[in-house]
């Protein structure tokens, strides 16, 4: 029971910072040249891809840690921050265009998997609870729910575009922002209360 | 511990980060001028280092420093720069090169050998006692930043733009982790310090 829940909760938590649906009008935009099969194609790539990296990151993330000395309190914060920061360029989101014009040929990698997806909240999330979970199985299959769940959504993207439009889009992206920045000012507190505990 | 210090120093340098910026500004030269500028360029940000691990200790003394105090500002300054290489903004230093051949700025200072660097290098030099240390770690961490800009051509086939740009963000998202770590190390070495004075 203990495990299942905590489980669905990283699951939940990688889901959310993932934010594949939140993403989806801008990697729609980013795809906007290709029909809609090679859009499905590209995003089920993508897909694959963030997951690939993200266990990439569950394993040579502690390698990082103790190579750079680096404390859990410290990857809290960042993570925290990182996650701050994104969460503000979703719900003021000048950002976003920043970062459209960045690449403009066909994405391959980048900027759909890594930047976007599994970008520096979600890999320091994922550093931090392969940091503190006992059991790697656990992290791993966190991942895999969490990338069956993201792969699912941008598959479907395409179609959502069609059924929500670009305006409901936006507004989810809006809740998401606000949810998130919940999250980023739980891990800075978490963050600030375990460094204090250390002093 | 000296495997730390090599790959901090190696990551603050941030050759592989640097690589597409460095290309953009050797465009159009010949391959053997390029590699001669690799070598200027990078002896002159090694002497900009050796001076600074020398002059570090004077510095601290001279300005009165505490190592709170520099661990915390370096933090900062670290934690800003890594912030420009994660979030890129149109007007930041990376976006404007100028498009001409390198000498000494920027290529040299600040991109190698920038602030964040140098404020690393006096920190490292007081409190690493064997200077020895220190300026092998500092070479070889040259060293390896010399390797990656040399093959900049072959890593740019190799692994594209976008390979490139991810190596980067990678490159700024453990930047930021060495830098928040750092602030927190400062402050933790304040407190102490402020109590007793207090």
């Amino acid at each position: 029971m203990e495990t299942g829940q905590s489980i669905t909760h990283l699951a939940l938590t990688y889901f959310l910072v993932t934010n594949p649906i939140g993403n989806s009008p801008l990697i729609l935009t980013l795809l906007k040249n290709f029909n809609f099969d090679k859009q499905r194609q590209i995003m089920l790539r993508e897909g694959i891809f963030t997951f690939l990296v993200m266990l990439v990151f569950q394993f040579l993330g502690e390698y990082f840690l103790t190579m750079l000395s680096i404390e859990p309190p410290a990857l809290t914060l960042c993570g925290g921050i990182i996650l701050f920061l994104l969460a503000m360029g979703m719900l003021f989101p000048s950002h976003h265009e920043n970062e459209s014009k960045l690449i403009q040929q066909e994405p391959y990698l980048v900027p759909i998997a890594t930047p976007l997806l599994a970008g520096p909240g979600l890999l320091s999330v994922i550093m931090l609870t392969a940091a503190n979970e006992d059991s790697t199985f656990k992290v791993s299959a966190a991942i895999t729910v969490a990338c069956v769940g993201v792969i699912s959504v941008l598959y479907a993207a395409p179609y959502v575009q069609k059924l929500i439009g670009k305006v409901g889009l936006q507004v989810l992206e809006q809740i998401m922002g606000m949810i998130l920045t919940l999250m980023a000012v739980e891990m800075i507190l978490m963050g600030a209360g375990n460094f204090v505990k250390t002093l | 511990m000296f495997l730390n210090l090599v790959l901090v120093l190696f990551f603050i340098m941030d050759s592989i980060g640097n690589t597409a910026s460095y290309l953009q500004m050797v465009n159009g030269l010949n391959p053997k001028r390029q590699k001669y500028i690799v070598i200027r360029e990078m002896l002159i940000a090694l002497a900009a280092m050796i001076l600074f691990s020398y002059i570090g200790e004077f510095i601290f003394s001279e300005l009165n420093l505490s190592e709170a105090t520099v661990r915390v500002a370096s933090g900062v300054i670290l934690f800003l720069i890594a912030l420009k290489i994660l979030f890129p903004s149109p007007t930041s230093l990376r976006a404007n090169l100028p498009k001409e051949e390198p000498f000494i700025v920027p290529l040299a200072i600040p991109l190698i050998a920038g602030p964040s660097l140098l404020a690393t290098i006096m920190l490292f030099a007081r409190l690493e006692p064997s200077q020895v240390r220190l300026l092998s770690a500092i070479f070889i961490a040259w060293a390896i930043s010399v390797g990656v800009l040399w093959n900049a051509p072959r890593l740019h086939r190799l692994i594209g733009n976008n390979g490139l740009i991810a190596c980067e963000r990678l490159t700024g998202m453990i930047l930021i982790l060495l830098a928040v770590q750092r602030f927190l190390e400062g402050i933790a070495e304040f407190i102490p310090l402020y109590c007793q004075k207090g």
